[in-house]
């Protein structure tokens, strides 16, 4: 009776009216916009200026993925993890809301755009009537397409300074040297996919260097196995970074002996005659015959027989290239380094082949740091009223020491463009917060020939105004131009660069219409076409003077040389805000939401530290404490520090994290990052690194497996397929009806960028989880990039790993779950029911991958204190894809919402899925193509194909689980000699 | 004694039951108060408009959707301008307001429901959203509900679309043993 009563209470109370929910229709619909069918806009990634072409795709009016574009030069389709974690830049919780300025206590508070515009141009005004416009500066990050015009013809038409297009690395050394060398300022296009042998002496090409997008395709067409063939790479650094990690040989030299070696090398050439026939001869043996080879050998450390061994397969590759100057690696002797990497190629031949002038890149448009080192002398003296600021963030980038900082106090007016509250931005006395990229109009040419074209990809998410109508509409104010005259005729900037892009479509499609070019410009996202090669020679200049020993270094002799090196992630420190970018892990040590100091072995041990000591580093020019990684395979005369922590303001993900390491270098003229010798000492605290995999030893496991080069060639020319132990099993064989799904992963191809873990996060709404609970290992990466290390640990082979969900046939996790939450699809899918589950987590304590994540926390509920979506974050989650909710198991479920699209798709066309049709996330966006995803019963798909490859295994095979992804053993190469 | 006490409990049982029933379907309206008093009756009905007219996106996404509020005036701006719920309408337009209906058939947040590839199986919007053009106002039983499941028990069907997901799953079994459909049956097609 008390029962029936009482669920009869409960059924009538929710009777009664909960609050009604509404459905709010269009007032007027947008064209072409239909809710639940997705739209894609061109546009181009500026996250760096490699200038990658991206395709948004948005849902209701909001963007929710990022893809490459899969017709852009640069990337073609691919886009790395930077440019994947682009949408928590724009939908960033700390991102400016609305123009502020500072009040007389110094606090920024929000102001309106018409007080703040007008405060902007009556300074300005007062300037330019009084014929001080010098006394006027913008400092913006590179841009290189109509937004850079429109700044320059800005400065020029007030009299200001020529603009300062700031980047903290800009790679000038490589164009300073290429005028030396060819007379030709420029920065050449390196076509790594022609060589045979890459020779990189510290050019990360696979993380930040120039292009990695770019390159790490070009890597692989190069250097992954493919029909018995594979190229050479060849990775000179002190330290094992990524790239080094993906060579063939890791040549570890001392620091800041590159130059020696690249010398050392060009007289092994020849002094063997294997130089490239026409070159001028005397002109490099100039060069290169005063370099004493034992004592190259001494100085660097690498045996003149290695030397030897360089130089013969560099020069015999027919072509190889040569290529330098990571930002780890640009020390005082930058310039003198490329330059004899210049010489290095034209000695081989390579100039004109794989190192082509034309298409040049946009890079040298960036200004030179002794420029940036005027300006602050400039503003030390007071001689700057009005410095503007657009992306740019010189405090952070900046070493101290360059008196930027005190330099900035005697502005009166600091104007800031961006819209993070970054530590410059945090200076200033007005911000008027511009749009972000994925919401403006405009253009970037990475490099000469291609053209990629921005438009917004959905309305602003806050009050921000492009900085392009606001350089306008001030500039017309203050000239007092009359409407529709003058310089800055035109209202927005999106008309400014429509009329800009006459010009181009005159150049390019001379004989079609403007419409219709500009049309097929924004859907194509841009324009490309071939660019002649300059030819050019290296000049007959009197000798040049050889310095023959290591960079110089400042600091204590007996210190150790400190190498600053960009992060993937952070960059130059600007990913740092993005909490997917602070919880993916840096591959090499799988550490996350922190910095760390790399010490070698020797030196931690002579120095008592253990991993996660706090370590005070001390250089001539500053002093930082950071938590110690014990490094096996670093120089023991230097340390390594990522550059990109440390922020100081920033948003609540940078804030107070890590330290910065660019505060341990000296000021000057020039930014050399490799320049201070610093002391460590123990502080005796600990601060232990949250780092998510536990060790790099596979034990005997044979996760990650290899195959010897000539091994993999006798198995492709035998046809060989291996054999597939056939475990017995007590299930029947699975039937496939229709479609098996399937991944094939390509471990030659790998290079451990992490692009795919956050693509993954981006498409299936997984949470960040914070530093804490990846320490526990209760990270939510549904799939993870993990590196195993083989060999001696002091030059390990390096392998890398995407594990997620294999869906095996005989899945462990699915006879276990008492709720039926995970079974097995007709299609050959382990999938997940999340309203099913009910969280036992006997699942994953049956996997023997341990992919399944389980949701320890609230991390779907706004009134959680693990919440994972502080507004405006919701916006970027994929309405295809549930969100999970307390309790429930999740894990990689090859998209299957992406299957589902495909299929209904296909269905349109009373046709089955092509292969290609369905892309995964991680497959879609990998650099490398190193992932297949497809159709495992239609021989002729690319999965099917790689399945059946002789290097394809599965990882724990013997288990017998039968998994649906095959991996392809990576193809080592003998470490040899001569 | 045993046997009156027995009776009793059983007829204060039933009596129980019987209350039950009559209090839990009470609570539920005939079909909420909506903004604009739309009547389907006299569009789809009396005027024969079809479905997709309005709800233009069923055949091309999962959203069937609400028609926007122009593609309400693209009659109504002259149709009927001087009855008071089309003035309501007209006042909704001029204001650059959605008209903000209360919403009736929703399936929960981890369901995957496409429109699209039901209307390309030719699945009759009646079939899920009951005899709408027979509404004055739109209403729905839908849901999990205790009292529905007893009175389907015993024959009384009183929802005929509850939009749960066992009455979904039994008519993806009906159609493809009888028109040989292939409606999917994988739990993860819905829930992903």
């Amino acid at each position: 009776m008390k029962i029936v009563g009482s669920s009869a209470g409960a059924v009538a109370a929710a009777g009664c009216g909960q609050a009604p929910e509404r459905i709010l229709p269009y007032v007027i619909p947008p064209d072409n916009l239909i809710p639940g069918v997705a739209s894609w806009f061109s546009t181009v990634c500026r996250e760096c200026p490699a200038g990658c072409g991206v395709i948004a795709r948005n849902r209701e009016g909001r963007v929710v993925k990022l893809e490459g574009n899969p017709d852009h030069p640069v990337n073609r389709g691919a886009l790395c993890i930077r440019g994947q974690a682009a949408l928590q830049g724009l939908y960033n919780p700390d991102r400016l809301r609305g123009p502020m300025r500072q009040d007389a206590s110094g606090a920024l508070k929000p102001v309106k755009w018409e007080e703040a515009e007008k405060l902007l141009v009556e300074r300005l005004t007062g300037l330019v009537k009084q014929g001080k416009g010098k006394r006027i500066v913008v400092m913006s990050q590179l841009e290189s397409g109509n937004l850079g015009r429109l700044i320059e013809s800005w400065a020029q038409a007030l009299g200001a300074r020529r603009p300062i297009f700031y980047e903290p690395f800009n790679y000038e050394a490589i164009h300073h040297a290429s005028r030396l060398v060819f007379g030709r300022d420029a920065i050449p296009h390196y076509a790594l996919e022609e060589a045979n042998v890459i020779l990189s002496f510290g050019a990360d090409f696979l993380e930040s260097w120039l292009s990695p997008v770019e390159h790490a395709r070009a890597f692989t067409r190069m250097h992954a196995f493919k029909h018995g063939k594979a190229g050479t790479f060849i990775h000179v650094e002190p330290r094992l970074s990524l790239t080094a990690a993906n060579a063939d040989e890791w040549v570890r030299n001392a620091p800041g002996t590159e130059e020696l070696l690249a010398l050392a090398i060009l007289k092994v050439i020849l002094n063997e005659g294997l130089q490239a026939p026409g070159v001028d001869v005397a002109l490099l043996r100039n060069v290169a015959m005063p370099v004493d080879l034992e004592a190259a050998a001494g100085q660097s450390g690498v045996s003149v027989e290695t030397i030897k061994h360089i130089a013969r397969t560099f020069a015999k590759a027919k072509p190889g290239i040569a290529v330098g100057g990571g930002v780890a690696v640009t020390s005082t002797l930058a310039v003198e380094t490329q330059r004899a990497i210049h010489l290095l190629n034209y000695a081989a031949g390579n100039v004109g082949r794989t190192v082509r002038f034309g298409p040049d890149s946009a890079f040298v448009k960036a200004t030179p740091h002794a420029i940036v080192g005027l300006l602050t002398q400039l503003m030390a003296q007071g001689e700057i009223d009005v410095l503007l600021l657009i992306h740019a963030n010189p405090l952070f980038a900046l070493p101290p020491k360059w008196g930027f900082a005190e330099a900035l106090k005697k502005v009166p007016l600091l104007v800031s463009f961006s819209n993070q509250p970054d530590e410059t931005t945090e200076q200033a006395h007005l911000i008027l917060p511009d749009l972000h990229s994925l919401e403006s109009w405009g253009d970037f040419s990475p490099r000469e020939g291609v053209l990629g074209l921005m438009q917004p990809t959905m309305a602003p998410v806050f009050d921000s105004r492009a900085v392009g109508d606001v350089l306008l509409s001030v500039g017309r104010q203050v000239l007092g131009s009359p409407a529709g005259k003058g310089p800055f005729r035109w209202e927005t900037f999106a008309e400014y660069l429509k009329e800009q892009w006459r010009g181009i479509a005159r150049e390019y499609a001379p004989s079609m219409p403007f419409d219709q070019f500009w049309e097929e410009a924004l859907r194509r996202g841009g324009v490309w076409k071939d660019v002649a090669t300059a030819p050019v020679q290296a000049r007959s200049a009197p000798v040049f003077p050889i310095q023959g020993k290591p960079a110089s270094v400042e600091g204590d002799p007996q210190g150790l040389t400190l190498l600053v090196y960009p992060s993937q992630r952070f960059y130059d420190g600007r990913g740092a805000n993005k909490p997917w970018l602070q919880e993916a892990p840096d591959t090499m040590t799988q550490v996350t939401w922190d910095s760390w100091i790399e010490v070698p072995a020797e030196v931690a041990k002579k120095l008592g530290i253990r991993q996660g000591d706090l370590v005070k580093v001390t250089s001539p020019h500053g002093a930082i404490e950071l938590p110690a990684y014990v490094s096996e395979s670093l120089h023991p005369g230097a340390v390594a520090i990522p550059i990109g922590q440390g922020h100081t303001a920033y948003g609540r993900y940078a804030k107070d994290r890590g330290a910065n390491p660019l505060t341990l270098l000296p000021g000057g003229a020039s930014l050399s990052f490799l320049s201070v010798k610093v002391t460590l000492t123990k502080t005796g605290g600990r601060r232990p690194l949250a780092i998510a995999q536990a060790t790099h030893d596979q034990d005997d496991r044979e996760i990650a497996q290899h195959v010897g080069l000539g091994a993999a060639r006798e198995l492709e020319l035998r046809g060989a397929v291996p054999e597939k132990a056939s475990h017995p099993s007590m299930y029947p064989d699975l039937k496939y009806p229709e479609y098996r799904w399937g991944m094939a992963v390509d471990l030659d191809a790998c290079t451990g960028c992490q692009a795919c873990v956050i693509a993954c996060k981006a498409e299936n709404n997984v949470p960040v989880v914070g530093k804490e609970q990846v320490a526990y290992g209760r990270d939510m990466h549904w799939l993870r990039l993990e590196r195993w290390q083989e060999g001696k640990p002091e030059h390990p082979e390096n392998l890398f790993l995407p594990m997620f969900c294999q869906h095996c046939e005989i899945a462990p996790c699915e006879p276990v779950c008492p709720v039926f939450a995970a079974y097995h699809t007709e299609e050959g899918l382990n999938a997940q029911i999340y309203n099913r589950c009910v969280g036992t987590r006997y699942c994953n304590n049956n996997c023997p991958y341990k992919v399944r994540r389980f949701n320890w926390w609230d991390y779907s509920s706004p009134a959680s204190s693990s919440y994972a979506f502080p507004d405006p974050l919701p916006l970027q989650l994929n309405p295809d894809v549930t969100v999970r909710q307390l309790g429930v198991m999740e894990k990689c479920t090859m998209c299957v919402q992406r299957i589902v699209a495909g299929k209904d798709a296909a269905r349109d066309e009373k046709r089955p899925v092509r292969d290609g049709e369905v892309q995964t996330a991680c497959q879609q966006t990998c650099p490398t193509q190193a992932i297949a995803f497809g159709n495992l019963k239609d021989p002729s798909s690319r999965v099917a194909k790689l399945s059946r490859s002789p290097r394809g295994y599965h990882v724990l095979e013997e288990l017998g689980t039968r998994p649906a992804v095959t991996y392809l053993k990576k193809v080592t190469r003998d470490h040899g000699k001569g | 004694m045993r046997t009156k006490v027995g009776v009793g409990v059983l007829g204060l049982t039933l009596l129980a039951a019987a209350l039950f029933l009559v209090l839990s379907t009470r609570g539920q309206a005939a079909g909420p108060a909506q903004p604009i008093a739309f009547n389907h009756q006299v569009h789809a009905d009396q005027y024969k408009i079809d479905c997709q007219y309005c709800h233009a996106d069923a055949r091309r996404s999962e959203y069937a959707g609400i028609p926007s509020v122009s593609r309400c005036m693209g009659c109504h701006k002259i149709t009927a301008a001087d009855r008071p719920e089309v003035q309501k309408l007209a006042g909704f337009f001029n204001k650059n307001e959605p008209i903000p209906w209360v919403r009736i058939f929703k399936v929960p947040e981890f369901v995957y429901f496409p429109h699209k590839a039901h209307v390309r199986a030719n699945v009759k919007c009646q079939t899920c959203h009951g005899p709408i053009e027979k509404m004055a106002v739109v209403e729905a039983r839908t849901g999990q509900n205790l009292a529905n499941d007893l009175l389907n028990l015993v024959g009384l069907a009183r929802s005929s679309t509850p939009l749960t997901m066992g009455w979904c799953v039994e008519c993806h079994t009906t159609m493809n043993a009888k028109e040989k459909t292939k409606a999917p049956l994988e739990c993860v097609t819905c829930h992903h």
